[in-house]
């Protein structure tokens, strides 16, 4: 009878997909991933920032050698940590550096940070408080900005504009490196109370559309048109720009790393990213979406 | 007196309806303005390159319609099930009741509970990582009331001559359903399907926990770690994280692309809907 | 003698014969029960995932102003009043309009252009709701801002608890519309035909006897659209503000409408879904907000289905 075909045709089509178990889970060690189907699939999940340069050379790799590459941004750089911690993704992408807590709450993880790039964080500002003469900041006033003490950009030498601060969302990259700098550790950030921006474009489109607006941001977003980056006010008193030339050396206080994470050392799938990444390609890529390739960072 | 008050109520009726219609309409202008001269067949045919910036949409339709796909799959045959429970194995009473409450509450369930509901059981209890099927299964569910409504109301308006008829020839209750009923309120099921797949088709929460990824996935193979991409969510990320002022057409293509799944779902049911009502009319 | 009359078909099924358990009737009741068991365990496990964190807060998570993960600190208060703020002011605009539009629809179109306009109606309610979204962040925000600028306030920037509710009015305007029309449809012509028998105008009948008539269902479709609006997490999530702990000085205060907020089905689409994976607490506080936001839509629905029936009984 029809409806029996119907019905069995459907409990088997259930059963089919509960039982996909082939064990084909080679790869990177100790990372329990289920065994997937299709364990050829080199799985990338992490921050926006890395994701730039990284997402291309996996469209790069996809065409020339046609490995199978899946690239997610969920959650950021925390997200990437976790999500290699959890064993769901092979490489995890990071633009902060790992912290002990991190390796500490993945103990069978042997954490690989393989470094492909710089990147800087700045602080961008809205058309009208660039024109309003505010064109640095120092750490202390970034703070008391950070902890509400200060609420309107004439307390900087600025025009009569209240601040309006968009706090990046927690786990992002960015925000670690402006906590790391402002308090030394995230950890020792004070709660806070701000409207929250999640990626790149987000923060941009916000920012250059509201009057006294402050955000973190990768200083290769800052495009000097509709928002600007701010120079800060390094600990010695010295006025640093987020030009190249400082990310380079060091100087810019929020310069940060961009990371491959992977476990242990990588293999196969994974080695032929990493070193595709770390090659002279790889590396036009990162130029390519502004950041720092390794053979510019002088230090 | 009575001319003002008439005056006053038309006038106000027609300022909501003008109101009404004039906004939902701009949305709709709004966007094609923007997303039609990013669509194209390439668009359609080609696959997203740098990142979004370039390239077109063609494994995002894929991906959507294969989601859309498994949840009209999973809620056919539980949709046959509750309307034929409901309207003919049940009793009127308590049970017939507490069904259509069930039915009733799970239609305004928010999507994003469907969402976390999918983080916990597929992702974290059956370790299928991103799979296509639970996308599909949680949509499935999602749209069951809908299916399962637009069939318990075809049924409800089934002439009762072809039941009595058959019953005369001395069928049973269930072949009386198998080959009376089902055949006849198939439109029913369809018309409540392609509502539901419409609705499925433009869901993000559901989808953005469990099955789907911004780029990479082309065909699924297999269930586990078999992501896919998605047009709802390809939106979604890059409404927060494009990474090129040059993405901004394609977003609304994208949407574009998406709208016109949706309404041309929705409009090939006209037809169907049409003539039950019709026929209902007539009955 | 009872005069003979046609069976619904659900009663002449009744008549015929029935083997006691075949394949058919099995598998619509297996069916059945693997839906209703799939959502029990579903929601089962949604229950248990929220409990640490009532022993680690305690009512304080109902009751606090204070959300900060990073101190396991877990307070939704502000985000259940950005919930209920964003759908009162949703409600309150898509509701007059919406029924007005509905009124204008039945009363004053001829039956075609009603027709036409119903199915444009139903059609423009199938926009999805990330497109909704990318509205709001790319245009309406904007729009919001340089408004309530010019017209002196100050607010922080284009995104709050205004702009989302605007942004939901929107959204639930085609559903307001069409359950009331259905409202409007459901009163009898026996009433209408009634009132213009008395002598009562176009407008006083729509007035005095249609829209009180179709009070309950109105009434119905407008506690739907409720529900519909506090469920609404991915447009909410983009223009809102994502400001976990705003609190207002009293509740609606304006100051409050025009800056950011957040509500709780825009928390969690957010990014903290993802990293609270990993902890029990805060995995738990975010199941919770779940829990909070479907229990008061489920009691929404069942409120509206519950003035329905009540409504159908009277007729």
């Amino acid at each position: 009878m029809k409806r029996i075909l119907k019905f069995v045709l459907v409990a088997c089509a259930m059963m089919a997909g509960c039982k996909d178990d082939s064990g084909g889970g080679a790869g990177a060690s100790s990372a329990s991933t289920p065994g997937s189907a299709s364990a050829m699939a080199l799985k990338l999940n992490g921050s926006t920032t890395v994701n730039l340069p990284a997402a291309e050379a996996a469209e790069i790799l996809r065409a020339e050698k046609g490995m199978n590459i899946q690239m997610d941004t969920h959650g950021g750089s925390a997200g990437g940590i976790s999500q290699l911690g959890d064993g769901l993704v092979q490489i995890g992408m990071s633009s902060k550096p790992l912290s002990d807590d991190d390796r500490k709450k993945y103990p069978k993880i042997q954490f690989n940070p393989i470094h492909i790039g710089e990147d800087a964080v700045a602080l961008i500002v809205s058309k009208d408080v660039w024109d309003g003469g505010v064109k640095t900041l120092s750490k202390q006033q970034a703070k008391d900005i950070y902890e509400g003490k200060v609420t309107n950009w004439k307390e900087l030498g600025g025009a009569d504009q209240r601040i309006a601060f968009f706090n990046k969302e927690p786990g992002r990259g960015t925000w670690e490196v402006f906590a790391h700098w402002v308090y030394g550790s995230p950890k020792s950030a004070p709660a806070v109370n701000f409207p929250e921006v999640g990626g790149n474009e987000e923060t941009r489109n916000k920012v250059a559309s509201t009057r006294g607006a402050l955000s973190q941001l990768s200083s290769s977003w800052a495009d000097g048109k509709t928002v600007f980056a701010l120079a800060l006010k390094a600990d010695d008193g010295q006025v640093v720009e987020p030009a190249p030339a400082n990310i380079a050396t060091g100087r810019y206080p929020m310069s940060r790393p961009l990371f491959l994470l992977t476990d242990g050392e990588p293999a196969r799938d994974v080695k032929t990213f990493v070193d595709f990444l770390l090659s002279a390609r790889g590396q036009a890529l990162v130029r390519k979406h502004g950041y720092l390739s390794l053979d510019q960072l002088k230090r | 007196m009575c001319r003002t008050t008439d005056r006053v109520v038309f006038v106000a009726a027609l300022g909501c309806a003008v109101i009404a219609c004039g906004v939902l309409l701009s949305i709709v202008a709004a966007i094609a303005i923007r997303g039609l001269p990013a669509v194209s067949w390439h668009f359609l045919t080609e696959q997203i390159r740098l990142v979004g910036a370039a390239g077109g949409i063609f494994y995002n339709l894929v991906g959507t319609l294969l989601l859309i796909a498994t949840a009209g799959a999973i809620s056919t045959p539980l949709a046959m099930g509750i309307a034929l429970t409901h309207s003919y194995y049940l009793p009127e009473g308590r049970a017939r009741r507490n069904l259509s409450l069930l039915l009733y509450a799970l239609n305004g369930t928010p999507s994003i509970l469907f969402g976390i509901a999918g983080l916990i059981i597929f992702v974290k209890y059956f370790g299928w990582g991103k799979s296509w099927l639970s996308g599909g299964i949680l949509l499935g569910f999602l749209i069951l009331p809908t299916v399962t409504v637009s069939l318990v109301e075809r049924i409800k308006v089934l002439p009762g001559k072809y039941i009595e008829a058959a019953a005369g020839l001395g069928l049973t209750r269930s072949q009386i359903v198998s080959s009376v009923v089902l055949p006849q309120s198939m439109s029913g099921l369809i018309t409540g399907l392609l509502l539901g797949l419409a609705r499925a088709a433009g869901e993000t929460a559901p989808i953005m926990f469990t099955a789907t990824i911004f780029a990479g996935a082309t065909f699924p193979a297999g269930v586990k770690e078999s992501p896919v991409l998605s047009m709802p969510y390809h939106i979604f990320i890059l409404c927060q994280d494009s990474y090129d002022p040059g993405v901004s057409a394609k977003v609304w293509g994208t949407a574009t692309v998406l709208l016109g799944l949706v309404f041309l779902l929705s409009l090939i049911v006209l037809p169907m809907r049409l003539k039950v009502h019709e026929e209902a009319k007539n009955a | 003698m009872t005069p003979t009359r046609v069976l619904t078909p659900g009663e002449s099924l009744f008549l015929a014969p029935r083997r006691q358990w075949d394949l058919v009737r099995a598998s619509s009741y297996g069916f059945t029960a693997v839906t209703v068991l799939a959502l029990a365990v579903a929601l089962t496990l949604l229950v248990w995932q929220n409990l640490p964190i009532w022993g680690h807060s305690g009512e304080g998570y109902f009751t606090g102003k204070n959300w900060y993960f990073r101190h396991q600190a877990f307070g939704m208060l502000p985000m259940l009043y950005g919930t209920i703020a964003v759908s009162v002011i949703a409600l309150l605009l898509a509701g007059p309009i919406g029924i007005g539009a509905a009124v204008f629809a039945g009363e004053y179109l001829p039956a075609r252009a009603r027709m036409v306009m119903k199915l444009m109606i139903e059609l423009l309610a199938g926009i999805p709701s990330v497109v909704y979204g990318l509205l709001g962040i790319l245009i309406l925000r904007n729009y919001v801002y340089d408004s309530l600028r010019a017209m002196g306030m100050d607010p922080l920037s284009g995104d709050s608890l205004l702009t989302a509710g605007l942004l939901l009015a929107v959204m639930v305007l085609p559903t307001v519309m069409t359950l009331a029309d259905d409202a409007l449809r459901g009163v009898s012509p026996i009433q209408r035909q009634a009132a213009r028998g008395l002598g009562l105008s176009q407008g006083q009948s729509i007035l005095f006897v249609l829209l009180p008539q179709a009070g309950r269902g109105l009434v119905a479709a407008v506690l739907l659209a409720l529900g519909r609006a506090l469920g609404e997490a991915i447009a909410v999530f983009l223009v809102v503000g994502r400001q976990d702990n705003q609190w207002p000085r009293f509740p609606f205060a304006p100051d409050s409408l025009i800056n950011a907020g957040q509500t709780l089905a825009s928390k969690l689409g957010g990014a903290e879904t993802n990293i609270a994976y990993g902890d029990p607490v805060h995995w738990a506080a975010v199941v919770g907000l779940g829990l909070i936001l479907l229990s008061v839509v489920i009691t929404v629905t069942l409120l509206s289905a519950w003035i329905q029936r009540r409504g159908e009984a009277h007729v």
